[in-house]
């Protein structure tokens, strides 16, 4: 497991490997979707010195707008 | 003659001299996007880019800013490349109404010949990569996203070819912004009420005017594909998908079959948007791809966004200016051309004879009620019939000379805008303004006494013609 730049969740995983092995590896964030490439300067990758305008706090999604809304079920 | 897919468009560039191929070795970041931007930088007669070796892939082919010039735009319509912009809005109006013209359907397709069903990744066969830094991830952002209404699944003209963006959230997995007034918000909507799933296919990498008019404000009951054969001048061809029974660009170099997940929404976003600022992230809908096809050795074509200009706005320019165009010269004959190539309208110009004064108002109210005119216009600039609203100059010149802002200036409060515009509040609502750029008309009082136009001397036009053959000697 690995820790999301965006978010500090520590649930982030590897999703893919590049297509020629060893160039590179993209991760995953399963919380706030956020995904990053290995070679991708630290601004990106650490979650440190992540730009703090866009992080993202996951513990209370009702924050987020819903777009659109979800409409009611026909009955 | 009509271009089938984006290499044939691509070669007649290249032979035009407005593409440049790129065959040094390439990182996904921050090179793709950096080379993106710099090449709108370059001004507005700037050519497409082809990529051929991109870090970590064996074939990786990635185009980008395909229409992204006046030149290109031109192209995509078999005119000179040098044809100047108002001759390609008349154009363009002028082929508008031919729609419709019926489809050419065939069996088969290029990108039918790869096809995989297990273990997708789309990263295998695509080169994604992050725009812009604070982009949450890697987005597809010129594919047409195919769907239909499912109340109505055998209507063709209300089956949708739209370009929505998309953010890859795993190897089979894409998140997608449905605007509820698009059509596909419209069909999402539906599904959702009936409880289904909306099949949805997304074609990556189609010839140019499919892409164009995908990106244009058609009504919801007019074919995109019948509106290409209109601006193309030859029926569009098509190939029906086996799988979802939706119509897919006979072109197309990579095509994904899915669904969205009925009664989902999961966090999207932020991503560069056309207006240059970042959209917050949202909870939005997200597809499941269930198969995936594509041509041997597939194109990636990408579309660059952040300030403009940028190629979405030669893109969108004379595609979203025409439907404006000849809605409102159904009110009024009056009008003569409209430029709502300033951020997809959401500044807008226009130019009319007048009858008498205060005309110019009722023209831009009627522009801000127009279905394009609802989600844009904010400002709307109304001019004379002798100012080329395409000419910058000019019109500021109106704006400079012709408006008293104690009389010319209407606004319309909280009305309703996209919410992609940074400055409305709450997302979505705005005041709005109509400027009235016009020379004052009886009964306006300014009418009688207001200063006369310097008009050009005679024989303008003629030696404009002489002096343009002296310069070509
Ligand atoms: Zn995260």
């Amino acid at each position: 497991m690995y820790t999301c730049p965006r978010c500090d969740s520590n649930e982030a995983d590897i999703l893919c490997e590049s297509p020629i092995k060893g160039c590179w590896i993209m991760y995953i964030c399963p919380d706030c979707t956020f995904s990053w490439r290995s070679t991708e300067p630290e601004t990106i990758t650490n979650p440190k010195i992540y730009n703090p305008r866009f992080k993202v706090d996951t513990s209370d999604l009702s924050k987020y707008q819903i777009h659109p809304l979800i409409p009611q079920r026909r009955s | 003659m009509a271009y089938r897919d984006l290499r044939s468009f691509l070669d007649k560039l290249e032979a035009e001299g407005q593409l440049v191929r790129v065959t040094q070795m390439t990182h996904p970041e921050p090179d793709l996007g950096s080379a993106a931007r710099a090449v709108n930088n370059l001004g507005d007669q700037s050519p497409a880019l082809l990529f051929n070796n991109i870090h970590g892939y064996k074939t990786g082919n990635v185009a980008l800013n395909v229409i992204g010039s006046w030149p290109n735009h031109a192209l995509m319509m078999g005119l000179p490349k040098d044809t100047p912009v108002k001759e390609q809005f008349l154009e363009f109006a002028r082929r508008w109404n031919k729609f419709p013209v019926p489809v050419e359907r065939v069996e088969t397709a290029p990108f039918q010949a790869n096809k995989i069903t297990e273990d997708i990744n789309l990263f295998e066969v695509l080169p994604l990569f992050r725009l812009n830094h604070e982009d949450s991830g890697c987005f597809i952002d010129k594919a047409c996203v195919i769907s239909r209404d499912l109340d109505d699944p055998e209507n063709f003209q209300k089956q949708n070819v739209g370009i929505y963006r998309l953010q890859v959230k795993g190897k089979d997995k894409l998140g997608i912004q449905p605007i509820p007034t698009h059509d596909i918000g419209l069909h999402l909507k539906i599904a959702e009420e009936r409880g289904e799933n909306l099949p949805v296919t997304i074609a990556i990498g189609c010839d140019p005017v499919i892409t164009t008019i995908a990106g244009s404000p058609l009504a919801y009951d007019q074919s995109e594909y019948e509106m290409a054969g209109a601006i193309q001048g030859e029926p569009y061809r098509i190939v029906q998908s086996k799988h979802s029974g939706l119509d897919i660009p006979w072109g197309a170099e990579v095509v994904l079959e899915g669904e969205i997940i009925a009664g989902y929404r999961e966090l999207e976003g932020p991503f560069g948007e056309f207006t240059g600022s970042y959209s917050d992230a949202r909870r939005q809908p997200v597809i499941q791809i269930n198969a995936m096809y594509y041509r041997d050795n597939p194109i990636f074509e990408h579309l660059y966004l952040g300030m403009p200009w940028t190629e979405l706005d030669y893109m969108t320019s004379v595609a979203t200016s025409v439907p404006l165009y000849h809605q409102l010269k159904e009110a009024f004959p009056e009008v003569v051309a409209v430029n709502a190539m300033y951020t997809v309208g959401l500044v807008a110009i226009i130019s009319t004879k007048t009858r008498y004064g205060g005309f110019a108002k009722a023209v831009g109210m009627r522009a801000m009620t127009t279905p394009h005119g609802l989600g844009y216009c904010k400002l709307v600039i109304v001019v004379d019939d002798f100012v080329d609203p395409f000419n910058v100059p000019q019109v500021m010149w109106a704006l400079s000379t012709r408006v008293a802002p104690d009389k010319d200036m209407v606004m319309i409060p909280n009305a309703s805008v996209l919410a992609l515009d940074p400055s409305s509040d709450p997302p979505g609502i705005t005041h709005k303004v109509v400027i009235d750029a016009t020379t004052p008309k009886y009964p306006e009082t300014r009418g009688e006494m207001f200063a006369p136009t310097v008009e050009p001397p005679r024989d303008t036009q003629k030696w404009e013609t002489i002096i343009k053959q002296l310069m070509n000697k």
